[in-house]
């Protein structure tokens, strides 16, 4: 004991040169395992933000970065001043809202309730046939809906059945955020719903026991031991998701919107698409699309550091 | 005058057989193989893509071949399999000190500002002594030497161009079932009273209705030029030209006539509801099971309902049918095009003089007597041998004996597009009879190919469209590509609700709102761009 607050005396006493050189021999095996992850974090997530420039340039692929001139906040009033702005903004938030408020739930639901069966060949089943869905291609998935809510197709059908009209539902707009968001449901419930199983299986079994002998039936234990048990996974989780409350699935809504329904699906992954990837003439617009990519970034990070202190004030729950 | 050398020409082009025309070529005879021992890189986007029977392009016959008409090694840097050309374009074009030396991809638009900031070479001074057979064909069309330079003249590209003038670019248009017009007792519908007849008959008789793949079909011209119109709802059909005038063609009244007439059958029940999300195999489904009687399609896509319905025992049914005029007779405008393509091979900076002189040359050779039978048929005894018969080149067994699809790409660079001229007979050779006259249905607008009166067949099929070859300057450029997006979706947003009756054609209010509309997306400033590059472009 006495010896070694003698070392750590002389250790302060250090040059700092001679310090991380110590504490690098001490270590050297923890750092060599850290240097993959910092390689990776410089190459794939610093250096790429050398790009950020394009949004402040009027940028041409053939000029390079160093020649295509600065102009300043041009593009950045170009999006804030465009008609469809606010339209975008709010097509953003209601989808991306919606999803969260019933997509978010949902796997937890699917886990509290497989946790309480009993039959682990049953319970097994319905893990297996709710993954499922996840794994099927976006692009298959996005013809299966579109074959289904055809005049003649399966929704149709359905609905039929029970005394509607057939209509084509991917063309109504009052319909398209439904279809997104349950079918979005649909696909990732199971795999969602990993997590939270994970996280159940690591509640203590002895907690139950009391409660059982304190006279709790399943119901009071799951609201007083499971939910509570959940609630620093839901809590990072659901930080994490607001996080990329602006990023909605592109892909899905470029497969599934058309002209009648923009109104309610146009959101600005898919806007950035069009003016930059998809343009129809002309050159793709890369600073005009970092610009938009930046403002999401922006709103994104704002969201998660919001949700985070939050929590952090009102559960002991939080990222940093 | 203009007209009448545009008559002549046209005159020249589609009568004259293929063989006149190849032999009016320069022949390089005394020039290739050039025996040189460089190598040049060569990119196409789209145009010369590996048939899927290969690995990679040292397997095909064509990308390998041509090395040696040619006389020189050519390294082929291509799309990766699956990939969008555009895309990859986008990717090539972002490191501009690699670019490899011939690029084939879309460069009109932005030439001028390609040509300023040096990434692509000015071929003027070289052209004539180093693309002799190029210049030469150029020079033989005005049209066609407009359209490959810049508005100061500069040339830079070398283009595609369809021997037929445009016939090709009439590929899609509406298509019947002949043996329900016969059952019926129905003649081929002229008029559009007739053609809503025909689609009214059949859905009282087979409860079928008229549709369309609306993306890839339907949405360029649809029936518009029936009404006077002269685009549907694609944002590549947005403006026209009428008189040295540019317009856009979803604000003219005689469009909107166009959405009444369509909104009213539509909601009458006529029409396919699942128009706007139907693509090309959902439209096969639902024709080969008797759905549908009456719908636009194109050329390759009617054949493939016919191939089907056959093997289930229902015949060839489907036929093309002219584009249905308005009741007076009259017609604006069809799907169509100059015959001139806007993919072009250029020479980048990343080639020095002596290379650019070697790329000319391999360019060049396209345009040839000899090149033109290469580039069009590969290798004479291998892939094509001459019909006795009919005097023109016809596929040996080891094309037409090929069940894969398209097999002639294996030894064909002309197919779908490129540096090059494609041969009519090609596309003749490629497609089956019905498709043939299909599109001469379409193109010659039910006169017949012997047809005297092709400056009319001219006007109808191209002579509105945006013509290919405008450059713009890199200011209008960039200020057209702010706006040019978000004023097509709100054209094809707004327009497509008044096409399935969303908001009504008929309410002037509505209308009117939806024109007020439109200078929110400054429309008004992009048609005054355009209006001054149409003009530099006439003036050239």
């Amino acid at each position: 004991m006495a010896k070694k607050v003698v070392t750590n005396a002389h250790y302060k006493k250090l040059p700092l040169s001679k310090k991380i050189a110590r504490d690098f021999s001490h270590n050297k095996y923890k750092y060599l395992m850290i240097l993959p992850v910092l390689v990776y974090l410089a190459l794939f997530c610093y250096k790429p933000m050398y790009g950020i420039q394009i949004a402040f340039k009027n940028y041409k692929v053939t000029r390079g970065m160093e020649k295509s001139p600065w102009v300043g906040l041009y593009w950045f009033e170009a999006f804030f001043n465009d008609p469809y702005f606010w339209r975008l903004l709010r097509n953003t938030f209601t989808i991306s809202g919606l999803t969260i408020l019933f997509g978010f739930p949902a796997p937890i639901v699917l886990a509290l309730m497989l946790n309480e069966v009993k039959n682990t060949k049953f319970k097994r089943t319905v893990q297996t046939i709710t993954y499922m869905p996840y794994f099927i291609s976006l692009v298959v998935l996005c013809s299966l809906i579109k074959i289904y809510s055809q005049q003649n197709g399966l929704i149709s059908d359905v609905v039929a059945f029970f005394g509607g009209t057939k209509q084509n539902w991917l063309q109504d707009p009052k319909y398209f955020r439904s279809i997104y968001v349950i079918s979005d449901i649909w696909q990732g419930i199971g795999w969602n719903s990993i997590i939270y199983l994970a996280a159940l299986s690591g509640i203590d079994q002895e907690q139950y026991e009391a409660a059982r002998i304190d006279g709790a039936n399943r119901f009071q234990q799951m609201l007083h031991i499971t939910l509570p048990g959940l609630l620093p996974t839901i809590t990072i989780l659901f930080i994490l998701r607001m996080g990329s409350i602006l990023n909605v699935g592109y892909e899905k809504i470029l497969l599934m919107y058309q002209p009648t329904t923009y109104e309610v699906a146009d959101v600005f992954s898919t806007y950035t698409y069009r003016i930059s990837l998809g343009a129809t003439s002309g050159q793709p617009q890369y600073s005009l699309s970092t610009a938009v990519s930046l403002f999401n970034t922006i709103v994104n990070v704002a969201f998660l550091l919001l949700t985070n202190f939050i929590s952090s004030r009102t559960t002991e729950s939080s990222l940093f | 005058m203009r007209k009448l050398i545009a008559l002549v020409l046209s005159l020249c082009m589609v009568l004259a057989a293929t063989s006149a025309f190849a032999a009016d070529l320069k022949s390089g005879a005394d020039i290739y193989p050039l025996n040189s021992d460089k190598t040049i890189t060569w990119y196409s986007q789209d145009s010369h893509n590996i048939h899927t029977d290969f690995a990679d392009w040292h397997d095909s016959p064509f990308h390998v071949n041509i090395s040696k008409q040619i006389g020189v090694n050519i390294d082929w840097v291509l799309p990766t399999t699956g990939a969008d050309g555009a895309t990859f374009t986008n990717t090539l074009m972002a490191d501009p000190a690699n670019l490899p030396n011939i690029m084939e991809a879309y460069f009109m638009d932005n030439a001028q500002q390609y040509l300023d900031d040096e990434v692509i070479w000015d071929l003027t001074p070289y052209i004539q002594e180093y693309a002799p057979a190029y210049y030469a064909f150029l020079q033989s069309n005005p049209a066609y030497d407009k359209a490959m330079k810049t508005d100061d003249g500069r040339y830079y590209a070398f283009g595609f161009f369809r021997e037929d003038g445009g016939w090709n670019d009439s590929y899609q248009g509406p298509v019947v079932r002949q043996d329900w017009l016969e059952e019926c007792g129905l003649e081929i519908p002229k008029t559009i009273s007739e053609f809503e007849n025909v689609i009214r008959v059949f859905k009282e008789k087979y409860d079928a209705v008229f549709t369309a793949a609306f993306s890839v079909r339907f949405s360029q011209m649809g029936l518009s030029g029936a009404f006077g119109g002269y685009g549907n709802l694609n944002s590549g059909y947005l403006f026209y030209v009428d008189d040295g005038k540019v317009g856009i063609a979803q604000t003219t009244d005689e469009y909107r006539n166009w959405l009444k007439w369509f909104s009213g059958i539509y909601k009458e029940g006529l029409v396919d509801t699942d128009l706007l999300t139907v693509d090309d195999t959902t439209v096969k489904t639902k024709v080969e099971t008797g759905l549908s009687g009456i719908a636009m399609t194109s050329m390759g896509q009617m054949n493939l309902w016919n191939n089907e319905m056959e093997n289930n025992g229902d015949g060839r049914p489907w036929i093309g049918i002219p584009y249905p005029t308005a009741d007076d007779g009259s017609l604006y405008s069809i799907f169509g095009g100059s015959g001139i393509g806007s993919i072009t091979g250029v020479v980048t900076k990343s080639a020095d003089e002596e290379t650019l002189k070697l790329c000319l040359r391999a360019l060049d050779y396209a345009y040839t007597a000899e090149g033109f039978m290469f580039w069009n048929y590969g290798i004479e005894g291998e892939s094509w041998e001459m019909d006795e018969t009919t005097g023109l080149p016809k596929w040996t067994a080891l094309v037409a004996d090929d069940k894969s699809s398209d097999p002639m790409i294996k030894y064909n660079g002309t197919t779908w597009s490129g540096s090059c001229i494609q041969a009519t007979n090609l596309l003749y050779l490629k497609n089956s009879q019905a498709s043939i006259d299909a599109d001469d249905a379409w193109f010659y607008l039910g006169m017949g190919r012997d047809t005297t009166e092709l400056d009319k067949v001219q006007e109808i099929t191209s002579g509105h469209k945006w013509p290919t070859g405008v450059t713009f300057t890199t200011e209008e450029a960039d200020e057209l590509d702010l706006y040019t997006a978000n004023l097509g979706t709100y054209i094809v947003e707004q327009c497509t609700n008044f096409l399935v009756g969303n908001t009504d054609a008929n309410d002037d209010a509505a209308w009117n709102n939806y024109l007020n509309g439109l200078n929110q997306y400054h429309a008004d400033r992009v048609v005054e761009l355009r209006q001054n590059c149409y003009d530099r472009y006439l003036s050239r």
